[in-house]
């Protein structure tokens, strides 16, 4: 009896281990996210005293982006998110399969945000919209970009979880890169959601 | 690895990294008016003309930065060992990224002082648009050149987290800074597209950020590289 509980025990403390930990995944992964986000603060402080600056222009050209396709990529990133978070569940279980399975989800439904941005970006450039059309497509062109840029490390870690689930057993190690690289995963979604605010939903005048 | 490992010369060498940085700030920031620099939109008679009065000071500055950058080198060269120590295995191809990324890094930094250097030489003898030719070429390279020092970040950022020891030598935390240094560097690809602004080279991305976050990264890692020291000395 007196086992059972011992085991019982050492079962939750486990558990708690790997569902509980705050925050998620390593520690030192928050230092470059939370970093990254104050890069990020910077450049929306940035847009907004431009925007207060040129109000007209920022509006006219805010006029000009395609706001379904940029829902389509938050409602993209948004439902990558979702299989992602599945995946460190089922990680956190113990759950090989279903952890593949939410990684290979998330990895195929982002790759469409590849897509749809140079799909956006091309026929921007087509219509002669460019870095130097002004100072709204100033940043749009580099805020995007720099997001794209996140989006593909993201793409990358994606592929390297999903080869090291393949490789290695699911143990606490592996949940922790896991949590890792769905934290990562989350800020590129969340980076991406106050882009689609910023850029094309908040009118300036 | 057995034995005690060999660790003299070790806190000499990491204290070049700050000592570089000090100077470099000085010497190549202060006296040499690059920090900040002129925006790119500056007329070059105005550039032409700081250079023209100021030569000597430049010539001084760059002399001093450009004896001092190996500094940055031996600095690195010194990471590279803690980080051999980190992932015990000198041979390893993350210690040697991460001694050739401060390799080149002070070649970088050589080459790019010397163009400074070249147009304080003789300022009267030069017309205005090939000081500022000159200038812009110099801050082109030192900007553009932030693959390389990414080189070294992503090495030793890579390596510190393999460590496999409960308390890390390098904080994991610090480790995941440097990466992200370096990953912020790619942001330099945008100076060339700007004569003002947050991206141009003396904007607040492109040139305070940039510069500041690399700033911190040097002498806080220093810091950690000397405990690191005393624990492999204890090891």
């Amino acid at each position: 009896m007196r086992e059972a509980v011992q085991a019982d025990l050492a079962s939750a403390n486990s558990q708690s281990a790997t569902d509980d930990t705050i925050p998620p995944g390593d520690s030192g992964v928050w230092v470059f996210i939370i970093a990254d986000m104050c890069a990020f603060a910077l450049f929306f402080v940035l847009f907004a005293a431009g925007r207060i600056a040129q109000p007209e222009v920022y509006e006219a050209s805010r006029q000009q982006l395609d706001g379904a396709i940029g829902l389509a990529n938050t409602l993209i990133l948004l439902t990558s998110g979702a299989f992602m978070a599945q995946a460190v569940r089922a990680a956190r279980k113990g759950n090989r399969a279903a952890t593949l399975s939410g990684l290979g989800l998330a990895l195929g439904v982002g790759l469409l945000f590849g897509i749809t941005k140079a799909f956006e970006w091309s026929a921007k450039l087509n219509q002669g919209i460019g870095l130097t059309t002004n100072e709204f497509f100033t940043y749009y062109f580099v805020f995007t970009g720099i997001h794209f840029l996140h989006f593909v490390v993201g793409i990358g870690v994606l592929f390297a979880l999903i080869a090291r689930v393949r490789k290695f057993d699911l143990d606490t190690t592996q949940q922790r890169w896991i949590e890792s690289g769905g934290a990562y995963w989350h800020m590129v979604d969340l980076l991406w959601i106050v882009l689609f605010a910023m850029l094309y939903l908040m009118r300036a005048a | 690895m057995e034995g005690k490992v060999d660790t003299r010369y070790w806190r000499f060498c990491l204290w070049m990294g700050p000592t570089f940085v000090l100077v470099f700030f000085l010497c190549w920031g202060v006296l040499g008016h690059n920090f900040p620099p002129f925006p790119p939109d500056t007329p070059a008679s105005e550039v032409a003309g700081w250079f023209r009065e100021n030569h000597n000071g430049v010539k001084l500055g760059m002399v001093i930065a450009m004896t001092f950058a190996p500094a940055y080198g031996v600095w690195g060269y010194a990471l590279a060992k803690i980080l051999g120590q980190v992932i015990r295995d000198e041979h390893n191809i993350i210690v040697q990224l991460a001694r050739l990324g401060a390799a080149w890094t002070t070649m970088a930094i050589l080459i790019a002082t010397s163009f400074w250097l070249t147009a304080a030489f003789r300022p009267d003898a030069l017309p205005d648009w090939m000081i500022q030719l000159l200038y812009d070429m110099a801050w082109l390279l030192i900007d553009l050149a932030y693959a390389v020092t990414s080189v070294q970040l992503f090495a030793l950022g890579i390596g510190f987290l393999a460590d496999k020891r409960e308390v890390p030598l390098i904080p994991k935390w610090l480790a995941w800074y440097g990466i992200w240094v370096g990953f912020m560097f790619a942001a330099e690809c945008l100076m060339p597209y700007f004569m003002n602004g947050a991206f141009a080279r003396n904007g607040i991305l492109n040139f305070w950020i940039e510069f500041l976050i690399w700033m911190v990264w040097v002498p806080y890692l220093t810091i950690c590289g000397f405990k690191a020291i005393g624990r492999i000395e204890q090891e």
